[in-house]
């Protein structure tokens, strides 16, 4: 593709060097960053010296802009390179950012915006207030589309093994909606209140507010989701959840994911029509549990086969009910069922190739870790030795071993052993000793689980391993010897001992939990196996060496946790829907998540931080424990409220698709990514404008720190016709302002902040603003301190003194600093030089800082390094303001507005019609050559 | 130029029988809908008589809408379309598009604005939003079924450009024309080009000298093909419209060069403000304007003399011929913009030559505005002190001391002093002159430029039409529009060339054929239709023996503001006839319930 001109940046300079170009016949390409042109121009209220109002003006030339037929505009779209080719001519790489939002198909409705649950300060409103996610940059937006802010994956999503949108389903409670909360999770697992109990949550590990007070209780949350779920559903919709769901969706329109027009990628939550075929899950762990759900939804017969007695595997077996109710597990299966996958428990499948023959088009394997490893030890075939699965079997099916009185020691150091000890605990044990091999800080169970233990009255024993199990034909004791080192020096496990430092342990029992292997020798001749007795899989498709036969979950991995399971579960899921279906498998497919966002950027952003602390853990915990009661207390709704509260919004969208639902043109493309073009133009036009001096840089003044003190900007949106609130207040307290203080030159004609020249602008739209004050607060004192007063251009000098006839005082002075007063008004600090140069005070209760202009460091950014001269002030250098005003230091690079200095509207306007004419010339000369 | 002819076929043209009118509601997603009973206004207008197709959308502009309206105007052969959505400034365009496209004429589309006009506006009466969208969908209903097919009155345009005026802005006009391609005639009312800048030495800030800036461009303005340059000329005839214009210069006493030009820049430049003798000591030995103080340092080298007194002291008095306002005796109310940076720049020349001057800059704000601000910084850092007076108390210039002494004195009071008052002897009173528009009344006659209140010629809006005048095809740039330095009448004059070549790259021009007719047969020529038009734009013209009233509709502007005044009802707006409007106003009427 080939354009006559680039113009880089579509504000008012960009937008008029467009215009004249594609009005003389010139294709032109106008590449915008933004989502709407309209660049700083379309932010302010009126403009001087005719006090039109801005959008009135702005608007026509954003439309005519766009509509042109010579002028092709890219928004979202930046300019990554501008290189200079030897004919003269330029080749353009243009990177245009992922909107989410199919922009052909958005009418521009807002339906996605009112959907969207996180809100961040809105930029077109100087951060006066907020805005969503999912957004149109503002009201007469060029073009009027919605787009999606993603800065990346939200830290807690990210880390999730699951894939579950953790950091949409906080932000979906924080707006009360637990319904679409529920759903959410369910488009991940079905298993949503185990998890809620079970899981070791890397997403609080992860969650960045983990920096300040602590996490968010992301876990809890989801459980408080799943409660709230299940006491309004004891049992779920004949027709599945996603009927149950949908119920609460009544009104709006249309379910995009149960469109039938999209059959082609049926959405999780509403089963696809019948696809004819029937897939075969062999076992009904998190992994077998979850691939028959997302197997089902995507409209395939499903079968699961359990060898033992009850489905729910190692959650159902082996997490004891104080940890993991079983009705919970129970309940979250009763989601699957419901959609019509068929559970045959007891069924122990012994060989694949007969379900094949059976019917079955194609076979998960997921059937864990479920042998315990026994201790290689000597007494350890005694009786009175056991494993923790045992144990938590027994507990789990209602038959627990008596071990009322009985002194037990467990062995190992990973949350079954700790799990299998405070059982014991509970079933009566009189002493109960947690024996091993790694000191306490090592321990691969959770700190906060071993610190439970030790608080229920678990001793422990660490750093020691078991030498012997004593005993004659029963286990009378253990004898232990010092373990020196769990790890080698290349991490590899294998413990050293010193066998001389020894010690005994009585135990009437001795409980086991060493670990768990994977039961595959059975299919030793069947499929490849890894020398740990796992199955070997391609690891991105879980494709085994036969083709019809997937596996998935601790059978493949060896052990792990619920929530991997359940995202392996979910890529083999999607795998075998795209064999059955005739598709090639592509792991990049399944994962579409951004990568994750930084989060020292996330803690950089927060301008006004509150401090929250997090919720208390709630668990009582008693010694010795009684019973297998839930120890977690539920979150009440306001604790939950509260603790979602805290959210960071740490990749702004929350992936909580709720926008995906509502819009009515189904043009959410949450798997949109950015792209990059090339193209090659004859000319350029960098009208990449200014960027607004920061006040903070200027701390005497008390920017950012008292909140009545506001810049230009901000006071221009107050005034706007599309204002925040609709009336002039002042930020602290939402007080009317009644005396207001402009302090000009703030950032400019200052050496202090580096920048000893003038802006230009800024005495004029504080003039401007002192006029639309004394119109909207007629009670209002407006007075301005400042050197001299620059109204320079045509009709300025007359707007100033109609300003001064209208009642604005301007007081010549430097402030050289503002206070705070207790009820937030400002004192400001001046030399009052027209009363004889007097150190003067005068209190006020807003203070506008007219701050200047600062170059935008992006017009170089296009150019190889260097290529772009720029001024003393790093504003683009005109190589002959004089006579070629608007060219640059590069042949057939010229500058438009404010980008090569400050500038006021009809100053930039004139410049850009003067950089565009001296393109056109280059492109006729450029051509006229070859 | 097709003219007459295109005004035969619209007017007389009969009136279709039997409408075929496509109507759309518009739901705006809620926007309407939540205040306005879409399907109650659709059911209300769906039998109107004309109306062939009546639907409801979610979204009209929608791209799947704009699809389905084009497939009924072929379908159902439609002659008319009426979108009830938004407002026409949001979407005309949009749905004269979709009529383009699916070969519809245009302007048989209307559109009903019951957005803006009925449920934003009326959100606490759900039945009167509904009631007034529905006789607003009837009136617009009403005024297509008597549209007409118009079509855009298409002109070819001359590739000429005059420029008026070869100072440094009309050569890099003339320059930048004819680096795309278009012709350029340049009038020069002086025997010399080149203007104020050609006798300017080092230009600020920079320091390039004036003369040499000029002679490089004039050599480049040679170089190019397509410029011819009169010198010692005048336009002193100008008739025909946008695109066409004739023009007659006369150059010298007996030389008259006529020719066709679409468009004209007007660069006449400025004056610089003389001071009557008393102001400010003017008259007095040793008293200068700013230009005249600017020529007597390009004179000369080395310690300042002037008029034989060696130069100790200089006093700069600010605002002379400027910011004139009722406190400062009237007259030049605006700021002259350049006067403060060349005047420190002055000042700093000054320096270069002899340190040891004091300089004494009597002022009322500094005005070195974006990086003349250096300007002024170093006229600081060099010495020169800065005295700033109310406008109220200005300064007072009186003279003559004894041989030896300096002759003038300045009294002043000294803001920065606490209102100290000062008496500063002085060898040279500098008065800091402004710029006063050029006396152009033959000009202003021949082209019918607009002059503002402040003399200058006006442009239609500063910021959207900032080169443009009321005078379709008329251009202004430079400092007759406004005081600007050098640079920045280059710019506007740039810019009033980029506008040029817009217009006239094409080609040709579309006009709007929204413009007003006369029915000659109904025409008396009663005359009082002539002065009602704010653009000149009706002629008198003979029509089968008589003389008729006549619209020019490349000049028309379609304000109808002939049509009221006409006791014939001879003259008729397209796109608004009287038969529109009554239809529209019974359509209105129409009871609702």
């Amino acid at each position: 593709m080939s354009y006559d001109v680039l113009v880089v940046g579509g504000g008012i300079g960009g937008m008029e060097s467009a215009l004249k170009l594609a009005d003389m016949g010139y294709r032109v390409l106008l590449a915008e960053k933004e989502s709407s042109v309209g660049g700083k121009m379309i932010l302010l209220s009126k403009v001087f010296p005719t006090l039109d109002c801005a959008s009135c003006i702005s608007t026509p030339k954003m439309a005519a802009t766009v509509h042109h037929p010579r002028i092709r505009v890219a928004t979202s779209s930046e300019v990554r390179e501008v290189r200079r080719t030897e004919n003269g001519r330029f080749r353009v790489r243009l990177h245009r950012r992922p909107t989410f939002v199919d922009q052909a198909a958005c009418t521009g409705c807002r339906q996605c915006e009112m959907s969207c649950t996180v809100a961040v300060p809105d930029e077109f409103n100087a951060g006066l207030v907020s805005r969503r996610a999912a957004y149109i940059a503002f009201p007469q937006a060029v073009p009027k589309k919605a787009v999606i802010e993603r800065q990346g994956s939200s830290p807690c999503a990210y880390a999730c093994p699951a894939g579950i949108r953790s950091h949409g389903y906080v932000a979906l409670v924080r707006a009360g909606r637990y319904e679409e909360a529920f759903r959410l999770v369910l488009e991940s697992t079905p298993l949503v209140g185990t998890l809620g109990r079970a899981c070791l949550a890397p997403c609080e590990t992860e969650c960045t507010r983990g920096r300040l007070e602590g996490p968010l209780p992301i876990r809890r949350l989801k459980r408080f989701i799943a409660d709230t779920h299940y006491a309004a559903h004891p049992v779920p919709a004949p027709n599945g959840e996603a009927a149950a769901g949908a119920e609460s969706l009544e009104g709006i329109a249309g379910d995009a994911r149960c469109d039938p027009s999209r059959a082609d990628r049926p959405g999780p939550l509403c089963p696809a029509p019948p696809s004819g075929k029937r897939v075969a899950v062999v076992g009904a762990g998190p992994a077998g549990l979850t691939a028959a759900w997302h197997l089902a939804l995507r409209g395939h017969a499903v079968k699961v086969f359990e060898a033992h007695g009850e489905p729910g595997g190692m959650p159902r077996r082996a997490i004891p009910p104080y940890r993991l109710p079983k009705d919970v597990v129970a309940r979250d299966i009763a989601n699957l069922t419901a959609l019509g996958v068929e559970i045959a428990c007891g069924a122990r499948v012994t060989d694949l190739e007969t379900l094949r023959s059976e019917g079955f088009d194609a076979v998960l394997l997921a059937t864990g870790t479920s042998v315990a490893a026994r201790l290689n030890v000597e007494g350890s075939a005694l009786p009175g030795v056991s494993t923790a699965l045992e144990l938590l079997a027994g507990v789990n099916d209602g038959s627990p071993p008596d071990l009322r009185e009985k002194t037990v020691v467990v062995v190992g150091g990973g949350n079954v052993a700790i799990d299998a000890a405070r059982s014991a605990l509970r079933l009566g044990a009189r002493d109960v000793r947690l024996v091993c091999l790694e000191a306490r800080a090592e321990m691969p169970a959770h700190a906060w689980e071993v610190d439970e233990a030790l608080a229920e009255g678990v001793r422990l024993h660490d750093s020691w391993g078991v030498r012997r199990i004593l005993g004659e034909d029963r286990v009378t004791g253990v004898e232990l010897r010092r373990c020196t080192a769990v790890f080698d020096e290349t991490g590899r496990f294998s413990p050293a001992y010193d066998e001389r430092t020894t010690e005994r342990l009585a135990a009437d029992q001795v409980i086991v939990a060493i670990g768990l292997v994977p039961e595959t020798d059975h299919l030793a001749g069947t499929l490849r196996l890894n020398p740990n007795r796992t199955v070997a899989v391609d690891p991105g498709t879980l494709e085994t060496s036969l083709p019809y036969v997937f596996a998935a979950g601790d059978v493949v991995s060896g052990p792990s946790t619920i929530p991997a399971a359940c995202g392996q579960g979910r890529r083999a899921a999607w795998m075998i829907d795209r064999q059955l279906r005739g598709e090639s498998l592509d792991p990049e497919v399944v994962d579409d998540r951004l990568p994750p966002v930084d989060k020292d950027a996330v803690l950089g952003r927060q301008k006004r931080y509150r401090r929250l602390e997090p919720l208390p853990e709630g668990k009582r915990l008693i010694s010795p424990p009684r019973g297998f009661g839930e120890l977690e207390p539920p979150l009440t709704a306001d604790e939950a409220w509260r603790g979602a509260g805290r959210c960071l919004d740490c990749g702004v969208c929350s992936e909580c698709h709720q926008c995906v639902r509502v819009c009515p043109a189904k043009a959410v493309t949450m798997d949109a990514r950015g792209s990059e073009d090339e193209f090659e133009v004859g000319a350029v036009v960098v009208a990449t404008g200014f960027t607004l001096f920061p006040a903070d840089l200027k701390p005497q003044y008390g920017y950012g720190r008292f909140p009545n003190v506001i810049t230009g900007m901000e006071m221009d949106r107050l005034l706007a016709p599309t204002r925040p609130y609709n009336s002039v207040l002042r930020p602290g307290d939402g007080k009317v302002p009644e005396r207001i203080a402009y302090i000009l030159c703030t950032g400019s004609r200052d050496r202090t902040v580096g920048n000893p020249l003038c802006s230009r602008f800024c005495c004029m739209y504080s003039i401007k603003q002192n006029q639309l004050i004394m119109g909207a607060l007629p009670l209002a004192d407006v007075t301005v301190y400042g050197m001299d007063i620059r109204a320079f251009s045509k009709g300025y000098d007359e707007f100033y003194e109609q300003a001064r006839v209208m009642g604005a005082s301007f007081v010549k002075g430097r402030v050289a600093r503002v206070t705070e007063t207790d009820n937030g008004n400002l004192v400001l600090h001046y030399e009052d030089v027209d009363r004889g140069g007097v150190l003067a005070k005068a209190e006020h209760d807003l203070v506008v800082l007219a701050v200047g202009v600062a170059p935008n460091p992006a017009a170089r950014a296009l150019f190889p390094a260097g290529e772009l001269a720029v001024d003393d002030a790093a504003f683009v250098l005109e190589a002959d303001e004089d006579l070629d005003p608007g060219r640059t230091s590069i042949e057939g690079v010229f500058v438009a507005g404010a980008a090569s200095g400050a500038k006021d509207i009809p100053d930039s306007i004139l410049h850009a019609g003067a950089a565009a004419i001296q393109a056109a010339a280059y492109v006729e000369r450029v051509r006229g050559a070859t | 130029m097709s003219d007459r002819g295109e005004k035969a076929r619209t007017s007389g043209r009969d009136r279709p029988h039997g409408n075929r009118i496509g109507v759309y509601i518009c739901h705006c997603g809620g926007n309407i809908s939540d205040y306005v009973d879409v399907e109650r206004v659709l059911e209300a207008v769906k039998d109107e008589p004309g109306v062939a197709v009546a639907k409801t959308a979610m979204f009209t502009c929608s791209d799947a809408t704009q699809q389905e309206m084009a497939e009924d105007i072929r379908e159902h052969g439609l002659d008319g379309l009426v979108v009830a959505s938004c407002s026409p400034k949001l979407h005309q365009f949009t749905f004269r598009e979709v009529a383009r496209r699916a070969g519809l004429n245009p302007y048989q589309y209307s559109q009903v604005n019951i957005r803006e006009q009925c449920s934003w506006a009326h959100t606490d009466d759900r039945a009167g939003a509904t009631d007034k969208a529905i006789r607003l969908v009837r009136g617009g209903i009403a005024r297509t079924r008597s549209s007409l097919p118009l079509t855009p009155l298409v002109v070819d345009t001359v590739p000429r450009v005059l420029v008026v005026g070869a100072g440094v802005a009309g050569l890099r006009a003339a320059l930048g024309l004819a680096q795309v391609g278009l012709e350029v005639v340049v009038v020069e009312r002086e025997a010399e080009v080149g203007g104020w800048v050609a006798g300017l030495g080092e230009l600020y800030p920079h320091g390039r000298h004036g003369g040499g800036l000029v002679a490089g461009l004039l050599d480049q303005v040679r170089a190019q093909p397509g410029i011819t340059l009169l010198t010692g000329a005048e336009l002193v005839e100008k008739s025909g419209a946008f695109g066409n214009f004739q023009v007659e210069i006369r150059q010298g006493a007996s030389r008259t060069v006529r020719a066709d030009v679409g468009a004209v820049i007007v660069a006449t430049g400025f004056e610089t403000y003389d001071p009557p003798a008393g102001e400010f000591g003017r008259g007095r030995p040793g008293v200068v304007t700013l230009p005249e103080f600017q020529r007597f340092l390009e004179a000369g080298t080395g310690a300042l003399v002037y008029e034989g007194r060696p130069v100790r002291s200089i006093v700069y008095v600010y605002c002379v011929g400027s910011r004139q306002g009722p406190k400062a005796g009237g007259g030049n109310l605006y700021c002259s913009r350049y006067c403060c940076g060349a005047a420190g720049h002055l000042s700093n020349r000054v320096a270069d030559r002899d340190p040891a001057v004091r300089q004494y800059h009597l002022y009322r704000d500094i005005r070195t505005y974006g990086n003349l601000e250096a300007i002024f910084t170093e006229s600081r850092n060099r010495g020169s002190v800065y005295i700033r007076f109310d406008e109220s108390e200005p300064p007072v210039v009186s003279g003559d001391a004894g041989a030896g002494e300096p002759r003038l004195k300045v009294r002043v009071r000294d803001l920065l002093t606490a209102g100290e008052e000062l008496d500063i002897r002085a060898d040279l009173v500098v008065l800091v002159t402004g710029m006063v528009p050029r006396p152009n009344e033959e000009l202003v006659r021949t082209l019918k430029l607009p002059v503002g209140k402040d003399g200058l010629f006006s442009e239609i809006h500063p910021k959207l039409r900032p080169v443009e005048t009321v005078v379709d095809g008329v251009l202004i740039c430079g400092a007759c529009q406004g005081p600007k330095n050098s640079s920045e009448s280059v710019a506007s004059a740039l810019a009033a060339a980029a506008q040029g070549a817009a217009v006239l790259k094409k080609g040709y021009a579309e006009l709007d054929p929204l413009v007003a007719v006369v029915d000659p047969e109904r025409c008396d020529d009663c005359g009082q239709c002539y002065p009602a038009c704010p653009f000149e734009a009706i002629e008198r013209v003979p029509h089968q023996g008589r003389e008729v009233a006549s619209v020019r509709r490349a000049v028309c502007k379609g304000c109808g503001a002939c049509v009221p005044v006409c006791p014939a009802a001879a003259i008729d707006l397209l796109g608004y006839t009287d038969e529109q409007i009554r239809a529209m106003i019974d359509g209105l009427l129409k009871e609702t319930a």
